[in-house]
């Protein structure tokens, strides 16, 4: 029918103008600039230069051979190895503790959740004092033991598992309130069910209940852990400023391009590192998805 | 007549009286890295206005640190929202100009000096001073704040040891010898410490370099640290832990712990004069004494850290009313209020006399120190080929690792000679 067409078109017209607020936001927002970062990776750029050089594929090319950036590479692996696991687990453990209490549950989840509140640049001093080799309380408990004095912030093969247990310190408390809420979402008569077919026991409940009902919950923090532990920056930028080679990948980015000003490898760099980040959250994501559960 | 019209008339005849009087009045904005700085900066730009009512300054939000100080100089560059005036680190300072200069957006401060008279500048200026802000021979920024590092020692410990507070020792061999003695005095004493493994920059490399007479490049900018005195700068590092209990830490952590008493002699900037005065209180008695040097000669000498200020403004008028505030800055007055507020050395002669500081040195030893020293500083240079922080941060791991003894000073010295080479071309 010849009216259809001009209708549809009306249709199609007011739909792109509805959508349009959001794509050109989200153009401006994202989009642009990762086109921008993009082109930047394939050149020289240095900030305030007046002439740029297309490097094609040199910059990634160099990122591979660059020891600073593979120590980097080396240093965040470790670190999301020790976070992950530890902070997942660790607020796991603590958010069935601190659910099991009746009347000094609140005073628990402010306690842990603290650290998260807390601005780390301010809090520096404090870890610096604390882990101090000889004026710092943790030595002081360390020699007590009969330790050695132990530099913490400052021995390499140390630097990194340091500031994974204050990055551990600093995530701990968000994942027990996440924890908590997808345990207040358990409905009570599956555990009074459970009691009733003979699993009695704690582990039993736990094991049968709590855990598979808490799948989605798992996921949700286990991601979120990835990407904050890629993301590790601050603990590097305020402690130790990437001395004792405690570089990660955030810092070397931020060394190259607002240190040394090579923003076109700095560009690069960050698209590896966002390529990383990709890659973890969808296997992450793909392989718990199957496992998990939703009620 | 509609009121909204009369309205309109009335603010009319208003603005025509109120921007003759604008006209009159020079806005400035200056901009400087550190933000504890705004401490001394805030005072003097208040004290400028006071004598200059037609000037009007203000300060941009301070960045951390130089380094990103400078990035935010090179941003505003691109985006040509440049402040008037601005602080720039001296080892920042030929990567700064080498990349304005070709952009047309900086101004060279030789015409002004020039203008102003031969008497005024050797009257406020020592030769020493005005280097540090000359860039191949052209006088691009003034020195505003000057540092060279300093001995600062506690002297209980110093008298523990057998060593004479009131005559310390002026070379490296007998304040190792003195530190080694120190360290002897306790399980939780150390007797030295020289950060220069975890500094931020190199200022404590070149020191050690310089007191020996050495240079850290020759004229055709080849590595010329590659010798006898570079292997003795390592070697020394290494006995600082060895013989003097010297700990790899932090800058901070090493700091807390000398004004907690337990370090016997330690080096850092007269700027962390009053900050390390009042950690200390009544502890101990702290005192400063010049930094050893090994060679005496025309040659050797210390480096001069802190910051020049440039001018940036392309607007006449504005860098006529700049140029009255650099030179105010760099006048006795404020570099009176630098110095009660930090310790930094004061850049402009005559802030010494009577009239301005004489009295406070004479009733704070102390800070007397690195006016001492003045006629030894040298300049802090950058490594040609704009790469001289990544070169530090390179050089830095390597001195730390030679310290810690994972690397023999020769094997240390032969990497730092490469790596060096490898990023000033």
């Amino acid at each position: 029918m010849p009216t259809a067409l001009p209708s549809a078109r009306r249709e199609l017209f007011s739909g792109l103008l509805f959508s349009a607020p959001a794509f050109i936001l989200l153009s401006l927002i994202h989009i642009v600039p990762l086109l921008t970062l993009i082109a930047l990776s394939f050149t020289d750029y240095e900030l305030g230069a007046l002439d740029v050089r297309w490097l094609g594929l040199d910059n990634f090319a160099r990122a591979f051979s660059d020891p600073v950036f593979q120590r980097a590479l080396r240093n965040t692996l470790l670190y999301v190895a020790i976070v992950i696991p530890g902070s997942v687990l660790l607020g796991l453990l603590i958010a069935l503790l601190v659910h099991a209490r009746k009347r000094t549950r609140s005073i628990y989840e402010v306690i842990y959740f603290l650290p998260v509140t807390s601005t780390l640049v301010a809090m520096a001093t404090v870890w610096q004092f604390l882990l101090h080799p000889r004026l710092g309380p943790v030595n002081g408990f360390l020699k007590s033991l009969g330790f050695p004095e132990i530099a913490f912030l400052s021995e390499p093969s140390l630097v990194i598992p340091t500031l994974a247990v204050i990055g551990l310190w600093q995530m701990v408390g968000f994942n027990m309130i996440l924890f908590l809420a997808g345990l207040s979402t358990i409905p009570r008569d599956l555990y009074d069910a459970a009691e009733v077919d003979g699993a009695g026991g704690a582990v039993d409940r736990f094991l049968r209940i709590t855990w598979p009902m808490l799948g989605p919950t798992t996921m949700f923090v286990t991601v979120t852990t990835c990407i904050t532990a890629f993301k590790v920056f601050d603990t590097v930028a305020v402690l130790t400023h990437g001395r004792g080679g405690s570089e990660v990948l955030l810092y070397a980015i931020y060394l190259e391009g607002f240190h040394y000003f090579k923003m076109g490898y700095a560009a690069a760099l960050t698209l590896v590192f966002l390529a990383f980040i990709l890659v973890f959250s969808i296997l992450q994501a793909r392989r718990m998805d199957r496992k998990v559960h939703y009620a | 007549m509609s009121m909204l019209k009369r309205t309109l008339i009335a603010a009319g005849a208003l603005a025509a009286f109120a921007v003759p009087a604008l006209a009159a009045e020079v806005k400035l904005e200056g901009f400087h890295a550190n933000p504890a700085f705004a401490r001394f900066h805030g005072p003097i730009a208040e004290a400028f206005m006071k004598k200059h009512p037609e000037i009007e300054v203000t300060y941009r939000a301070t960045s951390p640190s130089y380094n990103e100080a400078h990035q935010q100089i090179l941003r505003s560059a691109v985006t040509n929202e440049l402040p008037d005036f601005y602080f720039s680190g001296y080892h920042l300072l030929p990567e700064l100009v080498e990349t304005l200069e070709k952009r047309d957006q900086i101004v060279d401060l030789g015409s002004f000096l020039t203008e102003e008279g031969e008497d005024f500048v050797t009257e406020n200026y020592a030769p020493r001073m005005l280097a540090l802000g000359q860039i191949e021979g052209k006088q691009w920024g003034l020195a505003f704040n000057a540092s060279s590092p300093l001995m600062y020692y506690n002297a209980d410990l110093v008298k523990q040891a057998g060593g004479d507070p009131e005559n310390m020792p002026s070379d490296w061999e007998s304040v190792m010898a003195l530190a080694a003695k120190i360290n002897t005095l306790g399980d939780d004493i150390t007797g030295i410490s020289y950060d220069v493994g975890t500094w931020p920059d190199d200022w404590l490399w070149q020191a050690a370099l310089y007191q020996q007479g050495a240079r850290l490049f020759d004229g055709e900018g080849d590595v010329a640290f590659g010798n006898e005195a570079g292997l003795k700068s390592l070697e020394l590092f290494r006995t600082f832990v060895t013989d003097g209990g010297m700990q790899i830490l932090d800058w901070n952590q090493s700091r807390q712990q000398f004004g907690a008493g337990k370090t016997g002699i330690f080096f850092t900037t007269p700027a962390h004069l009053t900050v390390i005065t009042d950690m200390v209180g009544d502890k101990f008695a702290l005192r400063t004494a010049p930094f050893p040097l090994d060679d005496k000669g025309e040659m050797s000498g210390v480096p001069t850290g802190g910051n020049a200020v440039v001018m940036l403004t392309k607007d006449e008028a504005k860098q006529k009313a700049a140029w009255e505030y650099i030179k105010f800055a760099t006048g006795p007055e404020a570099q009176k209020i630098v110095v009660e507020m930090t310790g930094y050395l004061p850049t402009n002669l005559r802030t010494v006399e009577t009239d301005y500081l004489g009295a406070f040195y004479d009733a704070n030893p102390n800070y007397r120190t690195a006016i001492d020293q003045i006629d030894r500083s040298l300049p802090w240079v950058g490594y040609p080929g704009g790469q001289s922080v990544r070169v530090w941060n390179t050089q830095r791991e390597i001195i730390a690792a030679v310290m810690r003894g994972e690397k023999t000073p020769e094997e240390g010295l032969e990497e730092m000679v490469q790596a060096t080479s490898q990023m000033m071309n």
